[in-house]
C-alpha cells in the first residue's frame, strides 16, 4: 500500500468514527428496549443520588458533615426528572463515575457528557443555526445549551404537546434571564461607551406596540417571532435573530393562515377537526386567537342577516321614494 | 298644539352623539378585527385594537353615565311601555311602517314631552340599552382582562364564550344601528328627526 492510500483508509476510519458512530450511538439510545427490569436499575442508581440531592434527601440526608447550603442549591425535582427526556437515564451517564461516592472527587465536574456526546446529529445542525443567534454572537463564551435546556426537566414539544406547557417551558428559559436584572446581568457584554455591562431593556417596554403582553408571554413563544420562518422542517430554527429581524406583523398569527399552526400547534395539527364549524379550531382548548379562530358558518349567518335588513331598507326607502314622486305628479296633474 | 316642542334636554343629546361616534368607531375597527386579513384590510390590526380598547372603556363611561342621569332625571320612565294596549300600539306602529307610511297616513304617535317614544322605540330602545349594551360591554371587559375569564369550559378556552357573546351581541348592535338610522329618516321630513336630536326641539 502506498503511503497515498494509507491516509485514505485513515481518513476514511476517521470519518466513520466521527460521522457514522455517533449516528449509530443515536441509533441506539433510541433503540434500547426498556424492561422493568431495566428501569428498576436505573431508579435503584439515581436514588442513590437522590438520597442527598432531592427533597426529602436534604430533608434528612445520609450523612451530617456536609456543605448543607450548598446541597440546598442541588436539590432535584425528582418527579420532574422521571417526566423528563432523559427520566429513563441514569445520573452516571451524563456525570460520570466520579459521584459515586461521598465526599465527590474533586475533578468530576469536568466529566460531564456534553449535548453532542449522544446526540451528533442533532447538534450538528443545531449548533450551526445556534452559532448564527444573537446569543453565541454577542454572550460567546457563557452561553451554552443548557442556558436554555434543564436536562433535568424539559420535555421535547412533541411529547408534551399540549401547547400551554410548551409555552411556559420554553418561555421560562427566555424570561428567566430577560425578565430578571440579576440573572441578565451574568450574561450581558459591556457596553462600549460606558464600560459597564448593559443595562436590560424592561420585557414589556421593548414590546409595548404589542398588547397585553403578559397575555402573550402565557400564551405564545417568544421564539415564534424570533427565529426565522421554518421551511416545514420538524424543528424550529435556533437561529434567534437580531432584533430587526424579529415578526412584529400582528397578522402572521391573528389570521385565519395563522402561523401558530406550523409551530406551536404543529404536534397537534393532526387533531385538527373544525371543531364546532370553527376553523383552526385545534387553537381552541387552549386560545381564543382573535382573527384565527373563526367560524365561517356563523360569519355567513350574520353577514347574509345584515344584507338582507340593508336589502330590505334600501326597498323600503326607495318605496317611499317612488310612492312621493307620484303623489307630486298626482297633485299636479 | 304647538309647531315646536323642546322635548330632548342637552345631557341626552350630548351623550347620544357620543355614543354614536363610539359604536361606528367600535363597529368598524371590531369588524376590522374579526375578519382580520391581510388581503382587506378596513383598519390596520394594531391600530384597531387600540382604537377599539379606547373607545371600548369610553363607552363604559358613557353608559355608566346614561344609566345614572337617566335615573336622576326620571327619563328612564320614557323608555318603559306603559299599559294598557301595549300590543295594540305597537302593532299599530308596525303596520304604518309597513303600509301607512306609503299611504301618506298620519305618524300614529305624536311625540310629547311625556311619551318621547312610540311603542316600537320604547321596547327596542329599552332591550339594546338594559339587555344588549350590558352584555356587550361586560363580555368586552372580560376581553381587555382575560384573567377573569375562565380558564377553561367544557375542554374549550375560557375566552371562547366570551368572545361569541362579544360578537353576537355586537352583531345585534350593528342590526339595531341601521335600522335605528334608517327609521330616522321617517319624520315629518327625511332630516326632521335628526334635526331634533341635535338642537332638541321637535316640529309637530
Ligand atoms: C451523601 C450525599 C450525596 C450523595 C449520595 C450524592 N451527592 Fe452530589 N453533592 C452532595 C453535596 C453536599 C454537594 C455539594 C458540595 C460538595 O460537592 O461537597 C454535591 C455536589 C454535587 C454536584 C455539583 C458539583 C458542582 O461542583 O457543582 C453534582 C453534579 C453532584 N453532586 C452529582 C451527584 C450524583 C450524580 C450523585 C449520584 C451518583 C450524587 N451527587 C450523590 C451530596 C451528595
Ligand atoms: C442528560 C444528561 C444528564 C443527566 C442524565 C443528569 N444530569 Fe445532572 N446535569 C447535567 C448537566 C448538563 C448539568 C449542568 C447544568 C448547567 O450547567 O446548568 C447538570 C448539573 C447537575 C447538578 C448541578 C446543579 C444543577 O442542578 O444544575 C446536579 C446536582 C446534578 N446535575 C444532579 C443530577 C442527578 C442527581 C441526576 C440523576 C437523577 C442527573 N443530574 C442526571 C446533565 C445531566
Ligand atoms: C449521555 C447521553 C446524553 C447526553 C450527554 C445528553 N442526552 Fe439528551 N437524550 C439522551 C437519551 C438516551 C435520550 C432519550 C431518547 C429517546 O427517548 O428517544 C435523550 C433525549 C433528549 C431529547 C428529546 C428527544 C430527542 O430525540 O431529541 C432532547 C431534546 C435532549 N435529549 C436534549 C439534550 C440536550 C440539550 C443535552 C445537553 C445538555 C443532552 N440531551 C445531553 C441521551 C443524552
Ligand atoms: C436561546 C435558547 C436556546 C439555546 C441556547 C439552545 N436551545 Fe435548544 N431549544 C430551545 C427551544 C425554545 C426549543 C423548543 C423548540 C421547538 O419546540 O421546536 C429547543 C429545542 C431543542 C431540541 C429539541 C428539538 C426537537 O426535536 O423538537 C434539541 C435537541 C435542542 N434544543 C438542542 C439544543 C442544543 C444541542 C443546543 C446547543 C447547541 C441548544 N439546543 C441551544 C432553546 C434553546
Ligand atoms: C409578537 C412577536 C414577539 C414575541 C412573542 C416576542 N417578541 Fe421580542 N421582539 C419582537 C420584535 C418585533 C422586536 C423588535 C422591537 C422593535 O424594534 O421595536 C423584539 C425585540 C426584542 C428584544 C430586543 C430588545 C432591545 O431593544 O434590545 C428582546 C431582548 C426580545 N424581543 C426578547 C423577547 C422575549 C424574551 C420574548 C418572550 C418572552 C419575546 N421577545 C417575545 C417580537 C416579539
Ligand atoms: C441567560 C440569559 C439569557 C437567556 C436565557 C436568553 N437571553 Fe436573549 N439575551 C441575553 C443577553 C445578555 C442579551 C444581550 C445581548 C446584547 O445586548 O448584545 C440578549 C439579547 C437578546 C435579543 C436581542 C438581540 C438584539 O438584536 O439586540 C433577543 C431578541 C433575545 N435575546 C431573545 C431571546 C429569546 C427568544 C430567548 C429564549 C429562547 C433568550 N433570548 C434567552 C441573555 C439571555
Ligand atoms: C406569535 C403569534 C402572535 C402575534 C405575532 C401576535 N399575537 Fe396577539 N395573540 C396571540 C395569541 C396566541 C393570543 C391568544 C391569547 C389568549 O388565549 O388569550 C393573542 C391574543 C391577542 C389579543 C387578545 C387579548 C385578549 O384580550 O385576550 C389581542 C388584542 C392581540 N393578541 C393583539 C395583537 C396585536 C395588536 C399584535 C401585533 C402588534 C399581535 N397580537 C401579535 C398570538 C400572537
Ligand atoms: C357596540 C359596541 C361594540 C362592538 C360593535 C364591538 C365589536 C367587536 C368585535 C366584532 C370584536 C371582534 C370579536 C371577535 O372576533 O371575537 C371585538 C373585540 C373586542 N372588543 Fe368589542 N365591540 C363593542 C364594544 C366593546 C366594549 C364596550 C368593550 C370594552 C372595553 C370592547 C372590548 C373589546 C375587546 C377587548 C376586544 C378584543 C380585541 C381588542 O383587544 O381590541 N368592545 N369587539
Amino acid at each position: 500500500m502506498t503511503l497515498h492510500q494509507i491516509r485514505t483508509v485513515i481518513a476514511g476510519l476517521l470519518l466513520f468514527a466521527v460521522v457514522l458512530f455517533p449516528a449509530y450511538a443515536q441509533e441506539e439510545k433510541t433503540s434500547a428496549a426498556m424492561t422493568p427490569e431495566l428501569l428498576e436499575k436505573i431508579r435503584k442508581s439515581n436514588n442513590e443520588c437522590f438520597a442527598c440531592h432531592s427533597e426529602e434527601g436534604f430533608k434528612n440526608p445520609p450523612k451530617v458533615e456536609m456543605d448543607l447550603v450548598k446541597l440546598r442549591t442541588l436539590v432535584q425535582d425528582t418527579k420532574a426528572f422521571n417526566g423528563s427526556n432523559h427520566g429513563l437515564m441514569e445520573c452516571k451517564q451524563c456525570h460520570g463515575q466520579g459521584y459515586n461516592d461521598f465526599p465527590h472527587e474533586a475533578e468530576a465536574s469536568a466529566k460531564l457528557s456534553p449535548c453532542e456526546e449522544c446526540h451528533a446529529v442533532k447538534v450538528l445542525k443545531i449548533e450551526m443555526q445556534f452559532d448564527a443567534s444573537v446569543h453565541a454572537v454577542n454572550v460567546k463564551e457563557k452561553f451554552t445549551c443548557n442556558t436554555c435546556h434543564s436536562p433535568h426537566i424539559d420535555l421535547i414539544a412533541s411529547k408534551l404537546i399540549d401547547p400551554r406547557k410548551i409555552v411556559a417551558q420554553d418561555n421560562r428559559h427566555c424570561l428567566d434571564c430577560h425578565d430578571s436584572d440579576l440573572q441578565f446581568a451574568k450574561f450581558a457584554p459591556d457596553d462600549e461607551k460606558t464600560l459597564l455591562k448593559k443595562a436590560r431593556p424592561n420585557i414589556d417596554t421593548i414590546h409595548d406596540w404589542l398588547p397585553n403582553t403578559r397575555r402573550h408571554w402565557q400564551r405564545v413563544r417568544c421564539i415564534e417571532c424570533h427565529t426565522p420562518e421554518g421551511k416545514g422542517g420538524k424543528i424550529l430554527s435556533h437561529q434567534i435573530m437580531d432584533k430587526e429581524k424579529a415578526e412584529k406583523k400582528c397578522l402572521a398569527c391573528h389570521n385565519t393562515n395563522s402561523s401558530l399552526m406550523t409551530r406551536l400547534y404543529r404536534h397537534l395539527i393532526k387533531e385538527e377537526q373544525q371543531k364546532l364549524g370553527f376553523v383552526n379550531s385545534v387553537i381552541l382548548s387552549n386560545s381564543y386567537v382573535l382573527g384565527a379562530t373563526r367560524n365561517p358558518l356563523l360569519d355567513a349567518v350574520l353577514m347574509i342577516t345584515v344584507g338582507a335588513l340593508l336589502l330590505g331598507l334600501l326597498l323600503h326607502g326607495l318605496g317611499r321614494i317612488v310612492v312621493r314622486l307620484m303623489q307630486r305628479r298626482n297633485n299636479h296633474g | 298644539m304647538a309647531e315646536r316642542e323642546y322635548l330632548i334636554s342637552l345631557w341626552i343629546r350630548v351623550w347620544h352623539w357620543i355614543n354614536a361616534i363610539l359604536i361606528l368607531v367600535l363597529t368598524v375597527t371590531g369588524i376590522s378585527l374579526h375578519f382580520a386579513d391581510p388581503n382587506l384590510p378596513l383598519v390596520e390590526f394594531a391600530l384597531s385594537v387600540r382604537l377599539h380598547n379606547i373607545a371600548g372603556v369610553t363607552l363604559i363611561f358613557a353608559y355608566l353615565f346614561f344609566v345614572i342621569a337617566n335615573i336622576v332625571s326620571g327619563n328612564w320612565w320614557q323608555f318603559v311601555p306603559k299599559p294598557p294596549g301595549i300590543m295594540q300600539r305597537a302593532m299599530a306602529q308596525g303596520r304604518w311602517y309597513v303600509i301607512g307610511i306609503f299611504k301618506g297616513e298620519p305618524h300614529p304617535h305624536t311625540p310629547s314631552k311625556t311619551t318621547h317614544f312610540n311603542t316600537l322605540q320604547s321596547l327596542t330602545y329599552w332591550s339594546v340599552m338594559y339587555l344588549v349594551m350590558p352584555v356587550v360591554i361586560v363580555t368586552g371587559l372580560i376581553y381587555l382582562y382575560p384573567e377573569f375569564a375562565p380558564d377553561q369550559l367544557f375542554g374549550y378556552d375560557g375566552l371562547l364564550p366570551v368572545a361569541l357573546l362579544h360578537y353576537l351581541s355586537a352583531a345585534v348592535i350593528l342590526l339595531f344601528m341601521l335600522s335605528h338610522i334608517y327609521l330616522g329618516t321617517t319624520g315629518k321630513t327625511v332630516g326632521s328627526m335628526f334635526k331634533m336630536m341635535i338642537t332638541g326641539w321637535h316640529e309637530h
